[in-house]
Formats: C-alpha cells, structure tokens, sequence
C-alpha cells in the first residue's frame, strides 16, 4: 500500500488510487444506508433487506411513536393558544363554557395535599372530552415542580398528554380543558428539602376527584 | 513471536472495549413514562439553580457517548504523535465547539440539528480523506489542518448547543451550569481521548499498521459518509 503521511508529493497516493477510495467509500456508505441505517431509523426500506433483517419493523415503530408525540405537542400548543385567549382568571368565560359537556354537573372541590422533601403526589379529575374546569393551586412552604397533563380511560403505556409543566413555581391559576374522556389533572413534586402542602381549588364539569 | 501475540490480544482488547461502548452508546437517553420525561431529560426538565457536578457529568457523559465526536477525534489523532500536537489540535477543537455551544445556547440559535450533525458528519468525511493525502494530491496544497480543525470545531459546538436547548434547563442558573456542562465535556473528550491514544499507539507498533492505516481512514470516511446519509434523511423527513 502507499506510504501516507508524508510531504513529498511523489510519495502521495495516485489520484486514482484516492478517487477509488472515495468511491468505495461513498458506495459502501450507501449500501449501509439503505439496506440498515434508514430502515431502521426511518422505515425507509428501498430494497427489502431491511424488513428482511427486522430492522424496518423497528423504523416503523419509531416513526408511529415521533408521530404520536408531533401529535400530543401539536394539540398541546393548540389547548395553550386556547388558554390564551381566556387568560387565567377567576370568571370562565361564557364561550368556554358553552364547550362544556352539558350532562356534567357543575361541581368545585377544595383538595389538600402534603409533600415531603424529593415526593410526588397526583390529583386527577373525571372529565369528558370537552369540559372545562377553572382551577388554581398554591403551595405554602415552598415551591413545586408539576405536570399538568391527562390520560385517556384505558390509556395504552407510555401514553402521555400534557398541558404543561414548570419547575419551581410557587402556584398556577388556569382553565383546564380536557382533551378527550378520561382523567386529567396535575402531578407535583418536591424538590425542595422542606415540606410543602398544596391547596388545589376546582371549579366546572367533573364528575370527580382521584388522589391524592 | 510472542510479543506481536501480545500486542495482538491487546489490539483485541481495545478492539472489544470499543464494542462495548458502541453498545452503551445504544441505550436511550430518555423515555417517554406515564406522563413523565425519564432519564437525563426528564432530571433536567426537573431542576433549577446552579447544579455545578450534576451537569458536568451530563457533558463528559455526552461527550463519551457521542460516536460523532470521537470518530472527529480519531481523525484528529490518527497521525499525531507527540504530545504537543495532540495538545494543540484538541485545544483548537476545544476552543471551536466550546465557543458555539455557549454562544448557541444563550442566543437560542434554532438551527436544524439534522444539518448540523450531517455537517458533523462532513467534518468525518474531510479528515478521513485530509489523512491519506486527498487535499494534498487534488490541490496540491495542504489546506491549514489547524483551521479545519477550528471551523469543524465550531459545527460540532452547535450540535451540542442544539441537545442542550432539546434538554430545555431552567432558565434559573442557566449560564453556570452551561459552563459547568461544557468543563464536562472537555473532561469527557480527554476521557476519550486518553482511549483512542491507548488503542492508536498499539495499534501503531503493529508492523501493518502502515498498510492498516490507508484503509483505517477509508473506512473513517464511509463511517463519514452514513452520519451525513442518515442525518440528511432526517432532516428532509422531519424538517422540511
């Protein structure tokens, strides 16, 4: 093989040499491309070899779950543009309202929680799809970090939706817009090294509270 | 006789560390639980305030685990052999990713992390070919192996900018934990660093190593040439 590494030209590799070497290169790095990388990233299986291998199998999953999540976050960035329309305040207003699923009673709870230092604790609420509740939670002692999200009923694993989520806040006010049947709600923890107690105060369409 | 056999199971060594690595470097960063974010971004998305040790750890912890970087390195070093070259091009390349990663962080540059890794991937391709003489012969001129090492060095620090910000870290202690995340990145890169100049130098005693090294660079390139393949797809897939 040639000598390398070196400055005098006249021992450098023959542009042949390189140019075939490039090629091989190129052309080695294709066949790896379609037959492996890109079914089983991408699903994209041009020649067979990959649903042969199993690997597009694999492509094909991680592709319906970036799916799924473009889904979730799409309609999570839709409920925020809803939510700020109808900015946090203690009055629904009337055109959320008439969202609302009208067989649900209107109801409003007060529900008390206690957090010890690195602890979690969910509270979640029976809506359908649609309904709307107002709600605000505050902590005394500290801050929390949360997770507003909902799981439809027999919700698959590793499902999530989420309405948002924040670190170290010391409460939140807001309306609640369930995206589909199920339950929706909050997930705190404690991340700090005292113990906190959350104050949840719901108000709308639910038929009832679950946790803490 | 017996002390090739030994330079021959040491290569065999590496060789299976290596392997071993490639196999962490498979395990998934994050998970999607119920309703939780787990793994390293799911800790980060948790947090706020100056966590100085935590995110080191998550820089060096990228660093070793980011095959793009270290197949860079590898081409960095391939023909370097002493120490204070070795110290000079790691520093430029250093100073290049450090200096964008920073820079891309705080001014939250949203470029498309696809380009940025096929450019990544580029950046394999042009050492690779830079080591068995391409530029030399087809130019006739070295171009300065000191500045590509610098630019390439400034793509890479985008690509890291770009994870960092995917990370989404509070806002609260931002600026010293990025710091303290790029001080674990250098010490992950001389981590790994320390590994690839164990395995090159045995590598390099071995009397084929001349005739090793020519294809060594050529299969660098083709490694090259999938990072760019696989990124590019990305990025019509899923930005465009």
């Amino acid at each position: 093989m040639t000598t390398i590494n070196t400055n005098a030209p006249a021992e450098l590799p023959s542009s042949r040499t390189l140019l075939r070497s490039t090629l091989i290169a190129l052309v080695v790095a294709t066949a790896l491309l379609f037959t492996v990388v890109l079914p089983a990233e991408y699903a994209i299986d041009p020649t067979g070899v990959g649903r042969m291998l199993g690997l597009t199998q694999m492509g094909e999953i991680k592709m319906s779950l970036a799916a799924d999540l473009a889904a979730a976050e799409a309609a999570e960035a839709a409920l925020l543009q809803e939510g700020g329309a109808a900015p946090a305040g203690e009055e629904p207003t009337t055109a959320a309202a008439s969202v609302a699923d009208s067989s649900a009673a209107l109801r409003s709870d007060v529900t008390t929680l206690t957090l010890l230092p690195n602890e979690g604790k969910e509270v979640k609420l029976e809506m359908a799809e649609g309904a709307v509740v107002a709600y605000s939670w505050s902590v005394e002692g500290g801050v929390v970090n949360y997770d507003t999200h909902g799981d439809p009923w027999d919700a698959p694993r590793e499902f999530y939706h989420g309405y948002g989520k924040g670190t170290a806040v010391p409460g939140q006010e807001g309306e609640l817009v369930a995206a589909f049947d199920g339950l929706h709600g909050w997930f705190w923890r404690n991340r700090t090294g005292a113990t906190v107690t959350i104050t949840l105060r719901t108000e709308g369409a639910y038929q009832g509270v679950r946790g803490p | 006789m017996t002390d090739r056999m030994n330079e021959a199971w040491l290569l065999r060594a590496a060789l299976a560390l290596l392997a071993v690595g490639l196999c962490l470097m498979g395990t998934p960063l994050e998970a999607l639980a119920h309703g939780v974010t787990a793994g390293d971004k799911g800790y980060i998305q948790e947090v706020s305030g100056v966590l100085l040790v935590p995110f080191a750890y998550l820089g060096a912890k990228h660093m070793v685990t980011g095959y793009d970087h270290l197949l860079f390195l590898l081409g960095i070093i391939f023909f370097l052999y002493r120490m204070k070259d070795i110290g000079i091009y790691v520093s430029l390349f250093a100073i290049g990713h450090s200096t964008t990663m920073v820079l891309g962080v705080l001014a939250d540059v949203t470029v498309s992390s696809y380009l940025v890794d096929a450019i990544i991937g580029l950046s394999v391709v042009y050492k690779g070919l830079d080591n068995i003489g391409g530029f030399r012969r087809w130019l006739g001129f070295q171009p300065s192996t000191r500045v590509a090492t610098l630019i390439f060095g400034f793509f890479h620090g985008f690509g890291l900018a770009t994870k960092v910000l995917d990370y989404e870290m509070s806002p609260d202690g931002l600026f010293p934990n990025l710091l303290a995340f790029n001080v674990g990145v250098e010490i992950g890169q001389l981590l790994a660093l320390g590994a690839i100049l164990i395995a090159m130098s045995y590598w390099r005693r071995t009397t084929s190593f001349a005739r090793h090294a020519y294809a060594g660079n050529v299969v660098l390139m083709t490694a090259g040439f999938v990072l760019m393949g696989y990124q590019l797809a990305g990025f019509f897939l899923f930005d465009v």
